[in-house]
């Protein structure tokens, strides 16, 4: 023990962990009435960190090649010993990365966090949002099934509604008239080497800001000192008197990673074709599309929203206009109130948009 | 001696839960990324007999590595593992000199395998092979 002692003493001595600890963690004070819903970020941190050492796993047996990609996950299910663990948690994990997600965002809607001084928050986290997207579309293609193939096919179709560019960009994401070949090429790049990069250099900018202007009151339960922030120049939002990081909070983040944890394992041991349609476990046949191809749940509701308008175009823009405002959000909602109560038309339009968001998706499943 | 404490005890059973956690993540790890076993082990290997040009030689996958059967100028038969005892590289039959030669180091091993000339320490390893109807069996 003397010399694990003598070890930390040397290292403090020249690194100044103490200090470190003591300005990160146990000296770094979140509100006093912070709940369980801030700790969706650590989820997801712990998520992206699964689903990155899973997609490592995978890479050493996966073959990016249309002649052997199929079969090489079917060698990973049925071959390599564990090989179903390490794909379906990669499967089941995607998925659950959105839902939780989705859930971040929601949270973050309900309590007014988005709103000033926390724009950039909110606009680091709404891209990371839409690449988190992104990596499952492109990540959806890889096992080169009828499911990938047809969804893909219909994914890249959509983009040659956009006038004038429309199918040149088509061709320029699949890398050639039709789905083929080349797009797993560059669908493989994209999703192993682009996206992950991206989303971690964007986590990185997401905590940075959240840790320069300090985590947000929620606008419930205990009162604690008023936000007295004017806008006009920088100030870190301190809650003195509040609840230390760690291990208070710390707590309560490993208390949600371990009932997530709980889930996603369920789902892996349990039920793990849950997200998997019959589609996804035949080898992809560009001559032959399947009955019924639908998108996964995530898209389904952008799925029904392109199918109700008659133009496509018009389709695409409706959800433009749509994604824009949700990003732009934080610069068209002004008002200091953040108490959900006491704002009637923002939560109208929260309750009616999840409702329509919901069944959209329903509809989008059994249409 | 301190007296254990709740803490302590606390401290030991969080410790084996950590550690059974462990446990239980790096044994999939390590048999995911473990070699497959090929099951090749006692397997035989069987082929003509006219699959080998007169005083020529065949190569053939045996056992996860690398036999060759070569036919001399007498028209003995001989079964050897092609693998260079020095550095394992894979040996070539030599036609006209009628001798095994490592193009790696330059090493030189008679029809029956032993050392001629070069680095090798040890002999070819030979191989038990029978001749029934014109099949060769290595195995």
């Amino acid at each position: 023990m003397t010399i694990i002692r003598a070890i930390r003493r040397w290292l403090e001595v020249r690194l100044g962990i103490d200090e470190l600890v003591e300005k990160q963690l146990t000296g770094y004070l979140l509100p006093r009435n912070i709940n369980a819903w801030y700790s969706l970020g650590s989820v997801l941190l712990v998520i992206f960190g699964i689903q990155v050492a899973t997609g490592i796993l995978l890479l050493v047996y996966y073959v990016p090649d249309a002649q052997k990609a199929f079969s090489s996950v079917s060698q990973i299910m049925n071959d390599v010993p564990f090989g179903w663990l390490i794909r379906m948690s990669h499967a089941v994990g995607s998925n659950m990365m959105v839902a939780v997600l989705l859930l971040h965002m929601l949270s973050t809607l309900f309590m007014g966090s988005y709103k000033s001084p926390r724009e950039l928050n909110w606009l680091t986290g709404f891209i990371l949002f839409n690449l988190v997207l992104a990596i499952s579309l492109t990540g959806y293609l890889l096992p080169w099934s009828q499911l990938s193939f047809w969804a893909t096919t219909v994914a890249t179709n959509s983009a040659g509604a956009i006038p004038v560019i429309g199918t040149y960009l088509t061709e320029f994401l699949r890398g050639g008239k039709l789905v083929g070949p080349a797009t797993l090429g560059r669908f493989f790049a994209v999703h192993v080497a682009l996206l992950p990069v991206a989303i971690a250099l964007l986590v990185g900018a997401h905590l940075f800001i959240l840790e320069r202007i300090g985590v947000s009151t929620p606008p419930f339960g205990l009162k604690e000192t008023t936000n007295t922030w004017q806008g006009d120049r920088f100030r870190y939002e301190g809650h003195p008197g509040g609840i230390p990081f760690f291990p208070n909070y710390l707590l309560q983040d490993a208390t949600t990673i371990m009932i997530y944890l709980a889930v996603f394992f369920a789902v892996v041991f349990f039920d793990p074709y849950l997200f998997f349609p019959p589609t996804a476990f035949v080898p992809a046949d560009p001559y032959r599309t399947p009955a019924h191809i639908k998108p996964e749940w995530y898209f389904l509701a952008n799925y029904q929203t392109l199918k109700v308008f008659p133009n496509e175009l018009l389709g695409l823009m409706v959800q433009g206009a749509a994604m824009t405002f949700l990003a732009l959000l934080p610069f068209i909602d002004r008002g200091r109130e953040r108490h959900p109560l006491k704002r009637p038309a923002f939560l109208v339009c929260f309750i009616g948009g999840i409702i329509l968001y919901l069944a959209m998706m329903i509809w989008g499943h059994y249409s | 001696m301190q007296t254990p404490t709740r803490r302590t005890f606390l401290g030991i059973c969080l410790g084996g839960l950590a550690a059974a956690g462990a446990v239980a993540a790096a044994y999939p790890l390590l048999s995911y990324l473990a070699p497959p076993s090929t099951g090749s082990e006692g397997a035989k290997v069987s082929f003509p007999e006219t699959d080998i040009p007169p005083d020529g030689a065949k190569f053939f996958d045996y056992r996860g590595s690398t036999g060759v059967v070569i036919r001399t100028r007498q028209g003995q038969l001989l079964a050897l593992s092609a693998i260079c005892t020095h550095l394992g590289c894979i040996v070539q039959w030599e036609k006209e000199k009628q001798d095994f030669l490592c193009p790696c180091h330059a090493g030189r091993y008679s029809p029956e395998g032993t050392v001629i000339a070069g680095p090798p320490p040890r002999p070819l390893a030979k191989l038990p092979f029978v001749v029934v109807n014109g099949v060769i069996t290595v195995g």
